[in-house]
């Protein structure tokens, strides 16, 4: 008999490895079909701006220019977006932002294609713009969408605990501090891209590098007027996502290019700079903290407002909103709160989902205000933390509960005993000449999941192949956070098989089954759950097929391992394919569906915030530190060490928990140190990865990371998703680490070397 | 759709170019191809050197080293004549672009296209280099400071060519330094970068230093007559720091996308402190002095 | 034009336009789409080869080029189905996330190890300082390029 080492808790090997190493897996800008044409789109130059004339003339009738397609050609409702259906797929009467897209042409090459958009003439009158969410609050702001009642609001409301002005006055200490947060640009190696067709039947396929197939689907349904049940969307593994391909890139387009290409296929894949152009963003932020405690270390009232740019469109501006407010009183308990939130449209890029998802942006605040009061009374900032830090069935400031696994506590004593916590005054004394060191650090959380609103479903189908072997049907798509692997790992834990007897196919809308976005931190904790059950399920199906072939009496007799049956009473033995063979197709195959849990508690939250996502049930929580040594020469800031500890549960696979933590932190670390998004007046001035900073293999350290491991009785073997708390505390930590190198906080991020330094530059002389 | 050339000596070079007269010279391409496009060039004929033999030999002659321009800076950096000899320029090559680019891009490329940030720049305006210039008919000299005249603006006629750099061997006992503030660690294009060539006697008193500056103005920048304040002193932090106080008056950068000029010149001020931070220091340290 | 050139081990003659870019020649033409592009400026390395050994930004190279050249990409690392020991050391250690930029990064630790077989990490960063990874981080990159210099003095 064999035995095999259970897959749960062990690294093994990401079984899409091999093929991406030896570049033969095909992403979705790997197509190339045969006589395929390119299409690209004429994106306004104007932020803001009526469309008065599109004049294609100049280029319909040029050589190799198939087609020339403006609003007039879409059938549908021309509308994309969820929540709210505010994008147009190309623009008909006006242009909201500088890359709005006007005009799609479909040509025989890219060379033609870009003469011809070069050549396209439209003729715009410029409207007034406004680039500041402050400004287009005011009264007479120029209005980017018609007939809204809350005008340039996308979403607003309150979170109102207590009663947090009367309780500021009865605090010993208060801080008070305004935070500036940059747009964050996804950067994914792979930009937007995918081919489309329609085929002999009127069958609409894409193959899009997109985190949300089955909703690309109902989308294009209605925005191209096409039944939904003839489009089919493919989503291959992709070249990075971050939530930047969370929703409609260049699906829109490619589906109305494929819908007038007379049966040819169409590729479109955006240049790096048209990707900085047209993709979402993190939403940059303001926001203020006010935060006030007794001389005991307990927290006691906390104001905060939130001020988000949601750019141009909606995309997932309100959800957005709605997390940093669920946020905005990180892991603490503070009786009194009064956090305020707006997320508002301007004549910027459209703001949406990245990784993290409005944690950052609050965190980076909170994180530091709490340093700051921490200093004020005179307390240690990891015992301030402590003391304050919520156990399972607390409610945070923001009035959540914590409901299920919640093991922040266990984070912040794991960094409080750690020799880079314990040792750091006296690295901090052994700066070298012309240095300064800081060590600091950040805790925080981040929910899982849609909120109590929207319905968190996956469905798993798994089959058992005649000759033995398994395939999964992937419902969520694989943006590099392995959960393909580790959906493997789930099955071939409950199959009691190695990893190389299942197959995968990738998301797709005609096989494999609905099971919402690759987003949220929900992959593995949704459709594994699915996955797991849907495994259990053929299982017994098996074993009691093995029962009647006559293997034994009882099912819990027999053992599933590597491709056999065993009777453990008897010794007696069979093959998996034999037993495969004896059922018929409709036997192996097993689907199930789960829908996680949701927090129905508080229900008095403004029904619009709830609605967007306000709470979450199930958190991961962390604790980061930072030891930091800035130039004093240069202002450039190094990061030495890194240390995150985090609690996403149980770990399923080492070595994937570590990729998340090692990659979020240093994304993490982009946003706290280089990356610089800069825009003037609507207009991007860092267009591409010349201008826009990312750091390299040489500007950062090694993580260290640590997991405490919860149980979270609701995830799969006891895990919670880990993708977004692992990029939430790095600005923060860092932050914290460099103002006790200087001796103050900087509130404007990112951290550059030229802010460092002319800070130092006008400290007092010594 | 554009031809490519790519001769292998220099008399097919002269014939193309006499063919194309508007044809573009590629060295390495990291320039030039991305400036096409970017379509700030527009496509053209391409004659590449890169098959051309003779410009890719690294020679230590008497007085002077000769640099074929279509030296790669990885070609410099393996070079142990360049290591020993031309410190300096050794150290600028190595923080230039990253690997695939210093495998590509050339000396030449990078004298050339003249760019106020070119790294190989400074170090060879310490080291007066000398450049020869190349057409179908004759060479002329020209030192380096001469040949370029702003941001892209060089002296080389569209008929010739850069064909050999030419540098004095610096005096023994001279350490260079090269440090550049960049954005990042690599792939950086320097907001500030400083080449200096120290001549020092035993006991540390300045004998001559040279001082170069990229990115502080439309050309690189040298001050002559602050360089020869520095004569006589002895090395220490102090006057490092009024030597940077000095030049940060005189320079003249501008602010754009990568940084301040205000920034700019508060880093002129501070980096000849860099050769104490990072040489000097444990000197100190011994000596009980403190910065 | 035609050019004639070596791509991984195979004799390939092609009939392009001398400036088509080698990026495009390789995934387009020749359907080698292990090669990637992520910014065609030169500032990623996601697109780099090998010539004549060496590793060179591909979206930075022009079909004329490779008249001669003896070309390699990540497909020609593979003998068959068995991965080369420095791709095998990139699975096992859980150098590969989206896996977008790992053709590229394959390729510059292959030129780097032929250069320096002992490196160490602060020497593999420099290396690898050419290829942005937006997943990983590089810490599991850099682990991979250890352990395969290892593995690969260990065989000689």
């Amino acid at each position: 008999m064999t035995t095999y080492a259970s897959p749960i808790g062990s690294s093994l090997k990401r079984v899409d490895g091999p093929g991406k190493i030896s570049g033969l897996e095909k992403y979705a800008a790997d197509y190339y079909p045969d006589n395929c044409l390119w299409a690209g789109a004429k994106r306004s130059d104007h932020p803001h701006a009526l469309i008065k004339k599109i004049d294609i003339s100049p280029v319909r009738n040029l050589p190799g220019i198939f087609a020339v397609l403006t609003h007039e050609d879409i059938k549908g409702a021309n509308r994309v977006g969820v929540p709210e259906m505010d994008q147009p797929v190309l623009a008909d009467c006006k242009v909201r932002y500088k890359g709005d897209p006007v005009v799609l042409v479909l040509a025989e090459n890219k060379t033609l294609l870009q003469e011809a958009i070069d050549k396209i003439i439209i003729k715009y009158e410029p409207l007034p713009a406004v680039f500041d969410p402050e400004a287009a609050l005011a009264e007479n702001a120029p209005l980017l969408h018609e007939n809204r009642n809350n005008k340039n609001l996308l979403l607003g409301g309150k979170v109102i605990r207590g009663n947090s002005i009367a309780a500021m006055s009865e605090c010993d200490a208060v801080v008070e501090a305004d935070f500036q947060l940059p747009w964050q640009e996804h950067a994914y190696l792979e930009t937007e891209a995918g081919v489309a067709r329609v085929d002999e039947e009127g069958i609409l396929e894409i193959i899009a590098s997109t985190q949300t197939p089955w909703r690309d689907r109902n989308e294009l349904a209605y925005a191209l007027g096409w039944p939904v049940d003839k489009i089919r969307v493919i989503a291959p593994y992709l070249g990075g996502g971050f939530g930047g391909k969370d929703g409609i890139t260049v699906q829109g387009l490619l589906g109305l290019a494929a819908l007038h290409s007379g049966g040819r296929p169409v590729k479109m894949w955006n240049s790096r700079e048209e990707s900085f152009l047209s993709s979402t963003k993190r939403h940059p932020g303001q926001v203020h903290y006010e935060l006030g405690c007794k001389n005991d270390g307990t927290l006691h009232a906390l104001n905060c407002r939130i001020v988000l740019d949601t750019g141009a469109y909606a995309s997932l501006g309100g959800p957005v909103l709605a997390l940093a407010m669920e946020h905005a009183a990180g892991v603490y308990r503070i009786p009194h709160a009064l956090i305020e939130g707006f997320s508002v449209y301007t004549n910027n890029p459209v703001g949406g989902a990245f990784r993290g998802f409005g944690a950052p942006q609050v965190l980076a605040g909170l994180e530091q205000v709490m340093d700051i009061l921490a200093d004020k009374i005179a307390w240690d900032p990891l015992a301030f933390r402590l003391k304050n830090a919520v156990m399972r069935g607390d409610e945070t400031g923001a009035g959540v509960w914590m409901s299920n696994s919640t093991a922040i506590i266990p984070c912040l004593e794991k960094v409080q005993e750690h020799p880079l916590w314990t040792s750091r005054q006296t690295w901090v004394s052994q700066a070298p000449p012309y240095k300064l060191r800081g060590v600091g650090i950040a805790a925080g959380l981040q929910g899982t999941g849609y909120g109590p609103m929207v319905a968190d479903i996956a469905n798993a189908k798994i089959e058992l192949l005649p000759d033995g072997r398994f395939r999964i049907y992937s419902g969520v798509a694989d943006m590099g956070q392995g959960n393909n692997p580790t959906n493997v790992q789930i099955a071939a834990e409950v199959l009691g098989q190695t990893t190389d007897c299942f197959e995968l196919i990738q998301p797709d809308t005609l096989q494999t089954l609905p099971s919402g976005s690759s987003a949220a931190s929900r992959t593995t904790y949704s459709y594994g759950n699915a996955l797991k059950a849907a495994a259990l399920q053929l299982k017994e199906r098996i074993l009691t097929r093995a029962c009647n072939m006559g293997m034994g009496l009882y099912a819990e007799d027999l053992l599933l391992s590597s491709g056999r049956l065993y009777h453990l009473p008897s010794r007696r033995e069979i093959t998996l394919g034999l037993v495969a063979a004896s059922m018929r197709p409709e036997e192996r195959i097993s689907i199930y569906s789960y829908t996680a849990p949701v927090n129905r508690y508080p229900d008095k939250i403004n029904p619009d915030i709830r609605a967007a996502g306000f709470p979450h049930r199930v958190f991961a929580f962390a604790c980061h530190l930072a030891r930091v040594q800035i130039d004093e020469l240069t202002g450039e800031v190094e990061v030495c060490d890194y240390l995150a500890v985090t609690d996403a549960g149980k770990v399923l696979n080492p070595q994937l928990y570590e990729q998340q933590v090692q990659g979020g932190a240093v994304q993490g670390m982009g946003y706290a140190l280089w990356e610089d998004f800069k825009l003037d007046r609507g207009e991007l001035l860092t267009r591409n990865l010349a201008t826009y900073i990312l750091p390299t293999s040489m500007d950062v350290p090694d993580i260290l990371s640590i997991a405490v491991e919860t149980v979270e009785e609701s995830g799969p073997f006891g895990m919670k998703g880990i993708g977004e708390i692992v990029i939430n505390l790095a600005l923060p930590a860092i932050a914290n680490g460099i103002a006790r190198a200087v001796g103050q906080h900087i509130f404007k991020s990112p951290l550059t070397a030229e802010q460092l330094l002319l800070i130092l530059e006008m400290r007092p002389a010594k | 759709m554009s031809q490519v050339f790519l001769p292998h000596t220099l008399d097919e070079l002269w014939t193309k170019k006499q063919e194309n007269p508007a044809a573009l010279i590629m060295a390495g391409g990291t320039d030039l191809l991305v400036k096409i496009r970017d379509r700030k060039l527009p496509p053209a004929v391409i004659l590449g050197l890169e098959n051309i033999a003779e410009l890719r030999q690294i020679e230590q002659q008497d007085e002077e080293i000769c640099i074929g321009s279509m030296v790669t800076h990885q070609q410099l950096l393996d070079s142990p004549i360049i290591q020993t000899q031309l410190p300096v320029l050794h150290q600028a090559v190595a923080v230039l672009g990253s690997p695939p680019i210093r495998h590509m891009g050339t000396i030449g490329g990078n004298i050339c296209t003249a760019s106020p940030a070119g790294d190989t720049l400074p170090p060879l305006y310490v080291l007066n280099a000398g450049l020869e210039l190349k057409n179908a008919a004759a060479s002329r000299l020209l030192l380096i400071k001469d040949f370029i005249r702003g941001p892209g603006q060089t002296l080389l006629s569209s008929n010739e060519i850069l064909y050999k750099i030419r540098i004095p061997i610096p005096a023994p006992h001279s350490p260079g330094f090269y440090f550049k503030v960049g954005q990042r660690k690599a792939l950086a294009i320097s907001i500030i970068s400083m080449a200096c060539l120290l001549q020092l006697a035993e006991d540390n008193r300045i004998l001559d230093g040279r001082f170069a500056w990229g990115s502080t103005g439309p050309t690189v920048m040298r001050f002559p007559e602050v360089e020869n304040t520095l004569i006589g002193e002895k090395l220490s932090p102090i006057v490092l720091g009024k030597l940077g106080q000095s030049m940060a008056a005189l320079v003249s950068p501008i602010s754009d996308i990568r940084a301040s000029a205000e920034y700019r010149r508060l880093l002129v001020s501070k980096l000849p402190l860099k050769i104490w931070q990072s040489h000097f220091s444990s000197l100190s340290a011994a000596s009980g002095h403190g910065d | 034009m035609k050019i004639a050139f070596k791509l991984n081990g195979i004799r390939q003659e092609v009939d392009c336009l001398p400036d088509r870019r080698v990026v495009d020649l390789l995934r387009e033409e020749l359907g080698y789409t292990g090669t990637k592009e992520a910014c065609g400026s030169g500032e990623c390395g996601a697109c780099t080869i090998l010539v004549d050994g060496v590793s060179k930004l591909s979206c930075l190279m022009l079909a004329a080029q490779l008249q001669g050249r003896s070309i390699t990409t990540s497909e020609g690392m593979s003998l068959g189905k068995k991965l080369h020991p420095i791709q095998q050391a990139f699975v096992d250690k859980g150098a590969v996330q989206c896996g977008f930029c790992s053709p590229g990064m394959l390729m510059a630790t292959v030129d780097f190890l032929q250069r320096n077989p002992a490196p160490d990490r602060q020497q593999i960063r420099a290396a690898l300082s050419g290829n942005l990874c937006r997943c990983t981080g590089y810490q599991k990159i850099i682990d991979a390029v250890e352990r395969a210099a290892a593995e690969m003095r260990d065989e000689l």
